[in-house]
């Protein structure tokens, strides 16, 4: 009898809390790359790509960083701070402490118009559950703005494409996130590379954005220095 | 008589969890959102014309007096001879050009984004500067000596009689709307409720302080849902172009 009625009572507890336990999986959370987070194999770059080009690209870049502009993707994914990452129900916004805009991963079929779509260094990003992984696919990149360079070689152009697959590890722990980027004038074949976030502590509070002042002298002549910065 | 007892303690269980969720229904705020104009005033300076005017403490309107003092000096534009005016079309200069922006907790004219998270509820600007991070998992406010101010301040959430209530301290001190002060002791209190088709969102905010105000200082912004399909705009901004710091409107001076 009494076997019978705590069956009750479970069937009863699992109704009643089905709306909050059911569906995909929570990503959201702060989380932080450490010094053995990364797996970043070389790409293999299309023949177009010679030392002068890359050469030029790191100049590009080098502008972006002494004058603090917005990084975008994919530097802004390799942040020193945690990223906080916050999932709702038709989004997923992801937000930096450092000098980058927020993302916006929404849950969508399908891109805008790329015809009156303005790209951006984080280009549009559309994303979809597959089982446990999220699977975010990204267009609409601006190639003349913010720190282009890629983890293991090549940089993003405005035609750039870039798919990333979430998927929560260890009880939900480390957060592994695979970046393959497709560009057929960079890459001769596509280019994937892995990150591992760990969930920083649950009482994190966000911190306001690293500081990057484009006015101070002492920093220009740091950056100025040969090897300052992502050459 | 133990099975009915059992069974009559998990009806009542069972019932309570679904009461807590009924009497806490969550609103959907989820999405873009752009400030309107309610009163027709037809430019930013008159948004706030008809909000009720702050009641501020002898101490807050020396503070706020003294910082009105500061603000008057030109601060871009001082190696100008401020007797000879601009030819057309030649700039003034009203920024420093630095591109970080330190954000703030009211809506400006860019839209806002509101994603609604189990433990935060983040909302973010289409223009540069910190997001509103509001924590929903109960912690409580750390003590003041322990964080640096800044123009988001520190906030909690929570829904109440479906509206989510945000309270905000840490904020760095200043000026608030329609003649208001804040000190990072001040405590903001907001209300976001959407309208009943979804389309409307009201924030009540409600600043309080005894050393500041009076009493306390209250007006509401109201926004409207951004279409389906749309996306956030990414602002750009490049300090290294010298027109980033350039405005051809003259800078209002007091």
């Amino acid at each position: 009898m009494i076997r019978h009625a705590a069956c009750i009572t479970i069937v009863l507890l699992v109704l009643v809390t089905l709306p909050v336990a059911q569906g995909s999986p929570d990503i959201s959370g702060f989380w932080e790359l450490s010094f053995d987070s990364r797996r970043m194999p070389s790409a293999n770059l299309a023949p177009a790509v010679t030392p002068a080009v890359l050469a030029k690209q790191a100049e590009k870049d080098a502008h972006a960083i002494r004058w603090c502009n917005f990084l975008g993707l994919p530097a802004a994914m390799d942040s020193p701070r945690p990223i906080n990452i916050r999932q709702g129900r038709r989004e997923i916004v992801v937000n930096f402490e450092t000098v980058a805009v927020p993302r916006h991963l929404y849950f969508r079929a399908a891109h805008p118009n790329m015809d009156i779509f303005d790209p951006t260094t984080n280009g549009d990003s559309i994303a979809r559950w597959e089982g446990d992984t999220l699977v975010v696919d990204t267009i609409g990149f601006d190639g003349d703005k913010g720190v282009t360079m890629i983890p293991g070689g090549g940089y993003r152009t405005s035609d750039s494409h870039l798919t990333e697959r979430y998927r929560l590890l260890n009880d939900g722990n480390v957060l592994s996130v695979t970046f393959t980027w497709e560009d057929a004038d960079v890459f001769r074949t596509p280019h994937t590379y892995e990150f591992r976030y760990l969930r920083a502590p649950r009482l994190y509070e966000a911190q306001p954005p690293l500081a990057c002042n484009p006015f101070d002298d002492a920093r220009t002549t740091f950056l100025s220095q040969p090897g300052s910065s992502r050459e | 008589m133990k099975y009915v007892r059992v069974l009559a303690l998990s009806l009542t269980l069972a019932t309570a969890l679904a009461a807590q969720q009924v009497a806490a229904p969550i609103p959907d705020l989820e999405g873009g959102w752009v400030r309107i104009d309610i009163d027709g005033s037809g430019s930013f300076n008159g948004l706030a014309a008809k909000f009720a005017r702050a009641v501020l403490t002898p101490a807050a309107q020396a503070a706020s007096a003294e910082q009105a003092k500061r603000a008057a000096q030109p601060r871009f534009d001082f190696a100008r001879d401020q007797s000879k005016p601009k030819a057309a079309g030649e700039g003034y200069v009203v920024t420093d050009g630095n591109c970080t922006l330190p954000g703030g907790v009211e809506p400006n004219s860019a839209a806002f984004h509101v994603v609604q998270g189990k433990e935060q509820v983040l909302i973010v600007r289409e223009n540069p500067g910190m997001p509103r991070t509001i924590y929903m998992d109960g912690r409580a406010h750390p003590a003041l000596s322990r964080i640096t101010p800044t123009a988001v301040g520190h906030s909690t959430g929570r829904y109440e009689a479906g509206a989510l209530v945000v309270e905000t301290v840490g904020l760095t001190q200043g000026n608030v709307t329609a003649g208001g002060w804040r000190t990072p002791e001040t405590k903001l209190t907001e209300r976001y409720r959407v309208s009943a088709d979804g389309q409307r969102l009201t924030i009540t905010y409600t600043w309080d302080d005894p050393k500041v105000y009076v009493k306390p200082h209250s007006y509401q912004i109201v926004a409207e849902r951004t279409p389906p399909g749309s996306w956030a705009f990414e602002s750009w901004c490049d300090s290294s172009d010298p027109g980033q710091r350039l405005s051809i409107v003259p800078p209002q001076q007091k």
